[in-house]
């Protein structure tokens, strides 16, 4: 086994990954990115692995994987079959991969909100806002029934792959002036996230809590 | 303090259960940014969101023990809001001078409640033996504007500015935590022990909060563009 993680230190979307090779404990190689300013993953030779010029990228043997989210399964189903990480209980893993998908999609607006309030990307600040409240109110008001069930997680009572591709957008979000005020229950959840084995931060997400 | 516009009492400024000992959360009172923080001990307190030192929110900080943090430079303050310690210089006996602004804070009623004012009368008290704390909500709309939501429904005021109402056919009450002009916090009890309800009752009552809170801002919406 040899993996390779192409990541940007200050990417979310990096640190998804990040976070399920420390919780499976993953030996890998990492090969840091110069993603902003350098947009070094838009060029030869990042470019040649992904067309897309986007990150991470990972890279096991032959396998070459873009997407966080795609990279979170594929490890998952490699190192971890039958694991807690990837339900495969048919109802806990539709529900799984509907929250993989909102990471993806609804979420991003977060993502794009940080990029622009940090690094200068050009984006609809207002928009972005707006709709990164709208997804965090989302996941809010999902946890607040979660915990009526007495289900600590987004799935369940225990940790899956969707609570690893969540937790990185709210846990940054006062990098873009969102602060945890209104989101209790999210509050609670991302404490126990923090206390999951091989749990690490990345810039922006103090040691201290 | 005395602005009509803020009237002096208690307010509800978060659910007791959403506060886990050794953590602190930032939330507001009229504009004023505060820190709500539960020590080790299980005490909770609510501060001005600001160390002396440079004015950094204490709610990005730490509990450690009965004592509050800060980010920056790991100032540590007591229960009581005095400095006590400076990493910087460990050796020094830090001055009386240097202090957290505290307010007037109670637990009760499943929430914790904080002075505001200087003279905010008698704490809240709703009358009811025991009631199970559901949730928060968070709305961008004055708390003028939900307490009108709630008056149709409400079959009365409480001495503690509880709001009554009924939920998916479930008595609650609502305590309205103006955060600024134009927002404010609905933090929702249900009127019944937690014994007497079912989960599915409470997860029906938290449905029916987020319907309620549709409705607001639906209403609020049609206004805004009238």
């Amino acid at each position: 086994m040899s993996l390779t993680l192409y990541d940007y230190e200050l990417d979310e979307n990096g640190y998804k990954v990040r976070l399920l090779l420390g919780a499976l404990g993953l030996p890998h190689a990492t090969v840091a990115v110069d993603m902003i300013p350098g947009a070094e993953q838009t060029r030869a030779p990042l470019i040649d692995l992904n067309p897309l010029g986007t990150l991470p990228i990972l890279v096991d043997g032959e396998t070459v994987l873009r997407e966080a989210e795609a990279i979170l399964l594929y490890l998952a189903q490699r190192f971890d079959p039958g694991g807690p990480w990837l339900p495969r209980e048919p109802d806990a893993f539709g529900r799984t991969m509907a929250w993989l998908v909102f990471a993806a999609r609804d979420l991003h607006a977060a993502t794009l909100a940080r990029r622009t309030a940090m690094f200068d990307v050009p984006g609809d600040a207002i928009a972005l806002e707006r709709a990164s409240r709208d997804a965090f109110r989302a996941m809010e008001d999902h946890m607040v029934l979660q915990a009526i069930a007495d289900a600590g997680f987004f799935v369940g009572a225990t940790a899956t792959l969707a609570d690893l591709a969540l937790f990185p957008a709210f846990a940054l979000s006062r990098d873009h002036g969102i602060d945890h005020e209104a989101y209790p229950a999210l509050r609670r959840w991302a404490r126990r996230v923090r206390a999951l084995p091989g749990f690490r931060t990345m810039p922006g997400i103090p040691d201290y809590h | 303090m005395s602005d009509p516009g803020q009237p002096q009492g208690w307010y509800a400024v978060a659910l007791a259960a959403d506060l886990d000992p050794g953590t602190s959360a930032g939330t507001r009172l009229f504009g004023a940014e505060l820190v709500v923080w539960r020590d080790a001990a299980g005490s909770a307190h609510v501060w001005e969101d600001r160390c002396p030192h440079r004015g950094m929110r204490l709610s990005f900080g730490f509990v450690r023990g009965d004592h509050i943090a800060c980010l920056y430079h790991g100032w540590q303050y007591d229960a009581a809001g005095q400095c006590r310690y400076i990493p910087a210089h460990p050796d020094l006996a830090v001055s009386p001078m240097i202090r957290a602004r505290t307010y007037a804070s109670l637990e009760r009623l499943g929430l914790v409640w904080a002075a505001w004012g200087e003279e905010p009368g008698p704490p809240p008290d709703a009358g009811a033996d025991s009631l199970t704390p559901l949730r928060s909500l968070y709305l961008d709309r004055p708390a003028a504007r939900v307490r009108t939501a709630f008056a149709d429904a409400s079959k009365g005021g409480l001495a503690s500015g509880l709001l009554r109402t009924t939920l998916a056919e479930i008595p609650v009450l609502v305590a309205v935590q103006p955060l600024a002009d134009d927002r404010c916090a609905a933090h929702f009890l249900i009127d019944r022990p937690s014994d007497a309800l079912t989960r599915s009752d409470r997860a029906r009552v938290a449905s029916a909060c987020m319907a309620w809170r549709r409705s607001v801002e639906a209403r609020s919406g049609e206004r805004a563009a009238s």
